[in-house]
């Protein structure tokens, strides 16, 4: 009975390879029924709006192309990029995040798009977003759009506090937080494990997450330079009652700060529409400023977020779907999408139509000194283990941090050798 | 027992219960069998190719010390929950025994309420009442007059961390023994209590006596399914702490989702499984060979 | 005096028992801004039904809710169906083989499942089964389908064999005489052991989001669950709002089994 099963599924099997190499890229085209091109987009990286709109105006523009732009849900997300990729009939364009782009551009089932580099103005792109899409000196991933922290703060508490205007340095910030550090108010909600607010601490101060040295990657959490990062983090922290043992998204903090009790937080501008969907009355008490560095004449370095669009391998339509990433990460929608989004866009060129509102004018100034994470395909496994995160807790919480740091930066090399 | 010409019937009713097993089972798992002897990663799985390593993958596993600290924790976490569990599902069972029919049926509902709630959901609702500054119990706490639970950080100290989730996965899993339990009591005839009344048996000597002796069987299958569900257990463990802190709460799922979804190392992952069956089914050999005699 | 004693902790347990599943509703009816307050509230002040309307509105909702249905119901009595046929065998014939075949069935239960992901994912990509909802029913039958027999076969091995030769006497074949008279003492047991397939299959995650990629409209309800965050963080207003539309038919399953599911599962268990 068992041999006859795996007769079957042997025969499936085989049925299954033949069927698997007949449709040639763009065969369809040729027969006259449409192209249909499914595009997996993140929750919250688009409005529904915007999406209709360039779908509407794309199919007209390509007549006979069907587009299925799906939003995807952040839960699980890995797992479902990775089994489209492995699949035999994946969606033709995926958006993935700059910190994961590099781990499946390294896994050999993203399309190699190092040829359209120069038509796609690739010489402009934000560093931060190209890198990582950037392995063995081919292009996967092709910057779509970033987004940096700044600081959003409430301009009633600033007033009562006596704050005439935002802090330029490190030390004015820690100075007006402790004014705003009373009277029931918190100075600053930072939640303990807000690490992308950490790295750019620890680069203001020369150090770095991790380093690559000789071929082999090290964590470097224990450099006296990425210390000193640490340690300015937990005298921030403590100017608050952020929880020492959650990130920004436990609770959410935007609805902290929509309780109207909290001086600042620590977040992309984009936040300001999730503060109002809580209390809309705070529409015009909320400021932002770039976040400070330790010299007035240089903002704080910032980590810049984002996203990367690719083409998987096994997408059954390649040239439509680089006719899409064409048009996604062009001048036209990369404008609509950074108004729209408070997003930076993919080109330093293009960062003129950011100026105008107060929340991502603060954030050009920091996307001037923007950095990514280490461009290793593994760094995607130190985010996921969240260990980073257990050891700002462990030193909030009083641990000893250079013995803390030692420890996280050793299991930091351990993830970023192990091959793949 | 049964004339010749019906001999095989027994084998053709059994035969879609095989040909499922065989598929959708039996197959998988000598896929992930051969697996973990390979080099099989992200590259693999995509591209395929994948190239055999022997051995390489079990002596990685073996000879470090991590895979042992997690099997002895795993152990520590699967008696922890399965004594706790056990004992305070009796308990309530012999409880619901003994109220009246109103007040029986309303906790049988919330029984019943906290089984049915979606793992996510209780798992979420946990975190919220252990959170530090905003959570339920802190704030219980401090107004019972414990002042140094004033924000105090459950999740960054391993063992209680550890504990959080004991009690988490004790509170989800009592509901299913409680009532099964419960159940089981009811069907002792109420004559063997009370002869044993009259015999001038203690509280404590009727429960050793009767009831353990008639509900063994039982308490083996209680016991047995949640030593196998306690073992297995992952969400809630990867929501709340993601193994952590400092590895304190990474029993051998939480280790092996690191190394086969996090790591992209499915062939390390797959060992890791592999291994965790055997040393299940070497667990449990003894308790399954008595079931299936009697 | 001993009766206030067992009923102050029957209540205890009854607060601890309740108490996150009431949250969890309470949350569901809170406004936003009321969730994360410094000191808790354990009433809506102003309720709310803006939660409910944002997880029933989500896109594609009542597919999902069709597909879960479907999936569920399809995987639970398959298993029943190969089950009952299978604990037949086993309960009432004799035969070679049975007592291996007995724990296989007992040790498929500790089947690591998570670990099989990527196995079932490449079979099921080179057998041509992605985007299927026969695969996924398929694995949810296989999940649920050893626990069923065990238990299944509990139940048969309760019911006196005498009453069924008595039957087979009276003319009946023997199929008939298993339907007239094993299959009603049965009922309790298919419905204890269908709701444990349905808790188990209406929850699963990990399959669906791997095994349903192109098809947005084959996926499930647990997917919905989960889709209520992104960036900022969770909704978790809607989440909870969710999760209660959620637990619904698996209460309302079992609070109509109830009588059912307690006996039946002894039953089945005692003479495992």
């Amino acid at each position: 009975m068992k041999n006859r099963i795996l007769a079957l599924v042997a025969v499936f099997a085989l049925g299954a390879c033949g069927t698997g190499g007949e449709p040639a890229p763009g065969s369809a085209q040729a027969s006259g029924a449409p192209a249909k091109l499914t595009v997996w987009i993140m929750d919250g990286s688009v409005t529904q709006d915007l999406l209709k709109k360039f779908e509407t105006e794309y199919e007209t523009a390509h007549q006979g192309v069907d587009l299925d732009l799906q939003v995807q849900a952040w839960d699980g997300i890995g797992e479902r990029v990775t089994a489209a990729l492995a699949s035999t009939d994946a969606p033709d364009v995926i958006e993935v995040g700059n910190t994961q782009v590099a781990q499946y551009a390294a896994s050999g089932g993203v399309t190699d798009l190092t040829a359209r580099i120069g038509e796609l103005n690739g010489a402009d792109w934000l560093p931060g977003l190209a890198q990582p899409g950037n392995i063995d000196g081919k292009q996967y991933g092709i910057p779509w759009y970033a987004a940096n922290r700044v600081v959003v703060y409430n301009k009633d508490l600033f007033a009562k506090a006596g704050i005439k205007e935002p802090p330029k340095t490190r030390d004015e910030w820690l100075d007006i937080t402790t004014k705003l550090n009373k009277d029931g108010n918190q100075g600053i909600y930072l939640a303990g494990q807000t690490w992308y607010a950490l790295a750019g601490f620890v680069w203001d101060e020369g150090g770095d997450l991790a380093v690559q040295e000789g071929g082999k990657w090290r964590g470097a959490l224990d450099t006296p330079q990425a210390l000193a990062g640490m340690d300015f983090y937990k005298r921030l922290q403590a100017l608050g009652k952020g929880p020492k043992d959650a990130d920004e998204a436990t609770p959410p903090q935007h609805e902290v700060f929509a309780q109207g009790k909290v001086g600042q937080i620590i977040a992309v501008p984009g936040v300001a529409a999730r503060v109002l969907e809580v209390d809309g009355t705070l529409k015009d008490k909320m400021g932002f400023f770039p976040i400070p560095g330790k010299t007035a004449d240089k903002p704080g370095t910032v980590f810049t977020g984002g996203s990367d669009l690719i083409i998987p391998a096994a997408s059954q339509r390649q040239e439509e779907a680089y006719e899409l990433v064409k048009a996604l990460a062009g001048e036209k929608f990369q404008t609509e999408l950074a108004k729209a989004m408070s997003f930076v866009p993919n080109r330093t060129g293009l960062a003129g139509v950011l100026s105008g509102d107060e929340g991502t004018a603060a954030m050009a100034v920091g996307a001037a000194h923007g950095r990514a994470t280490p461009n290793t395909p593994n760094w995607a496994a130190v985010e996921a283990t969240s260990v980073i995160k257990q050891y700002m807790t462990a030193v909030l919480t009083g641990a000893d941090p250079a013995a803390e740091a030692r420890k996280t930066s050793e299991s930091i090399t351990t993830t970023l050798n192990s091959g793949s | 027992m049964r004339a010749g010409h019906r001999a095989f019937w027994p084998y053709l009713l059994i035969a879609p219960a095989v040909a499922g097993g065989a598929f959708l089972l039996l197959y998988p798992l000598l896929k992930a069998a051969v697996i973990s002897f390979q080099h099989f990663r992200m590259g693999e799985l995509i591209r395929g190719g994948a190239a055999f390593a022997g051995l390489d993958n079990y002596v990685e596993l073996l000879s470090g010390a991590q895979f042992w600290q997690v099997l002895l924790r795993t152990l520590v976490w699967t008696a922890t929950n399965v004594v706790l569990i056990v004992v305070l599902s009796t308990g309530v069972a012999l409880m619901l025994v003994r109220l009246r029919r109103g007040l029986r049926l309303t906790l049988m509902s919330a029984l019943a309420l906290a089984w049915a709630t979606p793992i996510i959901a209780a798992t979420t609702v946990f975190q919220w009442l252990f959170q530090s500054e905003l959570g339920v119990v802190n704030w219980l706490l401090v107004t019972l007059g414990f002042d140094s639970f004033q924000g105090y950080t459950w999740f960054a100290d391993g063992t209680a961390t550890f504990a959080v989730l004991v009690v988490l996965v004790v509170w989800q899993s009592v509901p299913f023994a409680a009532l099964t339990l419960y159940a089981g009591l009811t069907t002792i005839p109420i004559e063997l209590y009370e002869s044993a009344r009259i015999d001038g048996g203690t509280g404590r000597q009727v429960f050793w006596k009767v009831t353990v002796p008639m509900l063994r069987q039982l308490f083996a299958l209680v016991a047995v399914l949640e030593v196998i569900w306690v073992a297995k257990c992952f969400p809630q463990i990867w929501v709340l702490s993601q193994g952590g802190p400092d590895d304190a709460t990474t029993t051998l799922p939480i280790y092996a989702f690191k190394i086969a979804r996090v790591l992209h190392r499915y062939d390390l992952g797959s060992a890791v499984a592999m291994l965790t069956v055997v040393i299940l089914a070497v667990a449990l050999v003894n308790n399954l060979r008595r079931m299936v005699r009697s | 005096m001993k009766r206030l004693t067992l009923n102050a902790a029957a209540v205890a347990v009854l607060v601890v028992t309740i108490f996150p599943v009431y949250w969890m509703f309470l949350t569901a009816f809170k406004p936003t801004r009321d969730i994360q307050s410094e000191t808790p509230t354990f009433w809506p002040s102003h309720p709310t039904l803006d939660h409910f309307a944002t997880a029933i509105s989500a896109p594609n909702f009542w597919i999902y809710w069709r597909n879960s249905l479907l999936v569920t119901a399809a995987a639970v009595l398959f298993a029943l169906v190969v089950a009952l046929l299978a604990a037949f065998a086993v309960a009432r014939m004799r035969w070679r083989g049975r007592g291996p075949f007995v724990v296989a069935v007992f040790a498929a239960q500790m089947a690591p499942w998570e670990a099989l992901l990527v196995p079932v994912f490449i079979i099921a990509r080179d057998t041509d089964l992605l985007d299927s909802l026969a695969m996924l029913t398929g694995v949810y039958f296989m999940i649920t389908l050893p626990f069923t027999i065990v238990t299944l076969r509990g139940f048969l091995a309760a019911i006196p064999p005498e009453l069924e030769e008595a039957a087979l006497v009276d003319g009946c074949g023997r199929l008939a005489a298993f339907r007239r008279v094993a299959f009603p003492l049965l009922a309790p047991g298919l419905m204890a052991t269908s709701m444990f397939g349905f808790i188990t299959a209406w929850n699963e995650f990990a399959f669906v989001n791997v095994l349903i990629i192109k098809d947005q409209s084959l996926r499930t309800l647990p997917v919905w669950l989960s889709s209520f965050r992104d960036v900022f963080g969770t909704d978790w207003g809607a989440t909870m709002a969710a999760a209660s539309l959620f637990a619904l038919p698996a209460l309302l399953l079992f609070l109509f089994l109830q009588r059912h599911v307690g006996t039946g599962m002894t039953a089945g268990a005692v003479k495992g």
